[in-house]
């Protein structure tokens, strides 16, 4: 189980980078259609993956 | 802005504002090396399984890395200093005496100057050409060479040329200073801490005997600091010579350098440096552009290379200084206006001249910048 957590965080955590990423390279503009598209994917994933903790935590 | 734990404001200048920081440009970390450095941000992260000595470290796989780095930079032998200070005092203190006298440029950063106290040496400067272009001639090395000749009866114990300024960004020639070297028998320093990781360098074809690197200003390597000494092998016994103690520990880094998440961030940032120095041609166009840009404004002169070959570019500003004299807020007012329109990076107060960095920002940021600089002088004029 704790393995499985422990890779878990760092694959959320590892998204949340990508979508820091994101907003690196775009600041300070607003983003466009196109990268609020890539920001929810990469949100879905970290959800996912945030799902995935919490039922190994039950 | 959310606090961390410690207390401390969360650091978010590069996903909310455009950072024009010359210091910091080079050393943004693309989110591949975050994300290697996050994991070994604990101390001594890179030790888990030391070979006696972190160069050697196989895995993480530091001693392959710096054999590559060592071919990427034309060199033999590479290893990791602390910084790209540490680097210089390194061969500075392994192959001179107390009292030996080197060669430096007027551009110098301060730590050739100090690396070169801390050793005792007498540092003799070649002169930049001063306003405006503030250029270090190649030529100037043979002149300072034959000056330490006459005064000293001897030849100096090392060349230290800064390949590129970080005041005015000037690119000097090094592949002529190397010639001069090798023609004097005077070894040879290339600190490149604002060109390699930016731009392609070969120290072979420079005919450099060291290089010093920046990881934090140019390698896109952040997570402390961190730098490279890359070594002709004439010259890695010298200056990789072991502790006579410790066999396995070179006495001129103190045995191991960068124990954690910096080299990672290094190692980490190593493929996409590789890959941005491919398209160096285009910061410099950038650069350029915005430099053409910022004098249309009016009463704001480029200073240094003209045209320019570098993405570090100094200004003198009168279209400001001449706000600032009548604004409340004195020369802090500049400040205050970029940061309302979300750009960072030039210092507080300062409105007579400026320097500032372009490296790595797109075409639409850099425009953004020259129109709120334009909406500035339209506002307050």
């Amino acid at each position: 189980m704790r393995e499985k957590v422990v890779e878990k965080t760092f694959e959320a955590l590892f998204a949340l980078e990508d979508l820091r990423e994101l907003l690196r390279k775009t600041a300070p503009f607003d983003l466009t259609k196109e990268q609020v598209k890539e920001a929810k994917k990469i949100l879905a994933k970290v959800r996912k993956t945030l799902d995935e903790i919490d039922g190994e935590l039950k | 802005m959310v606090q961390t734990a410690g207390g401390f404001e969360v650091r978010a200048k590069e996903e909310l504002f455009i950072n024009l920081e010359p210091l910091q440009r080079g050393g943004v970390m693309p989110a591949e090396a975050r994300k290697a450095a996050l994991s070994y941000i604990d101390g001594y992260s890179t030790c888990d399984y030391c070979e006696g000595t972190l160069h050697l470290i196989k895995k993480p796989p530091i001693a392959d890395f710096l054999g590559e780095v060592a071919e990427f930079l034309g060199m033999d032998f590479a290893i990791l200093t602390n910084g790209c200070r540490e680097a210089k005092f390194a061969v500075m203190h392994a192959i001179t005496k107390p009292g030996d006298a080197i060669v430096v440029d007027a551009n110098r950063h301060y730590t050739s100057y100090v690396a070169a106290e801390r050793a005792g040496l007498t540092v003799y400067e070649v002169e930049n050409t001063g306003h405006p272009y503030f250029q270090i001639k190649p030529g100037g090395y043979a002149d300072a060479i034959e000056k330490v000749k006459a005064e000293t009866g001897k030849l100096p114990s090392l060349v230290l040329l800064t390949h590129v300024d970080w005041i005015y960004g000037n690119l000097v020639g090094a592949e002529k200073v190397g010639k001069i070297c090798e023609d004097y028998g005077v070894p040879f320093l290339l600190n490149t801490a604002y060109s390699s990781g930016r731009m392609l360098i070969n120290g072979r074809d420079l005919r450099a005997d060291f290089i010093t690197c920046s990881g934090h200003k140019s390698w896109a390597a952040g997570a402390g600091t961190v730098g490279i000494l890359a070594i002709r092998k004439e010259w890695t016994e010298k200056v990789i010579k072991p502790s006579e103690g410790y066999k396995i520990k070179p006495i001129e880094i103190l045995g191991c350098s960068a124990r954690g998440s910096s080299t990672i961030a290094l190692m980490a940032s190593f493929p996409f440096v590789k890959e941005r120095v491919k398209h160096w041609d285009d910061e410099v166009k950038k650069a350029r552009w915005f430099s053409s840009q910022m004098e249309a404004l009016g009463d704001i002169k480029q200073l240094g290379d003209k045209p320019h070959n570098h993405d570090l570019i100094r200004f003198e500003t009168p279209a400001f200084d001449k706000i600032a004299q009548k604004h409340k807020r004195k020369g802090y007012f500049l400040y205050d206006e970029l940061l309302k329109r979300k750009i960072a990076g030039i210092k507080a107060g300062k409105t007579k001249a400026f320097d500032l960095s372009t490296y790595g920002l797109t075409k639409e940021q850099l425009k953004y910048v020259v129109d709120s600089f334009k909406d500035i002088i339209n506002k307050l004029s």
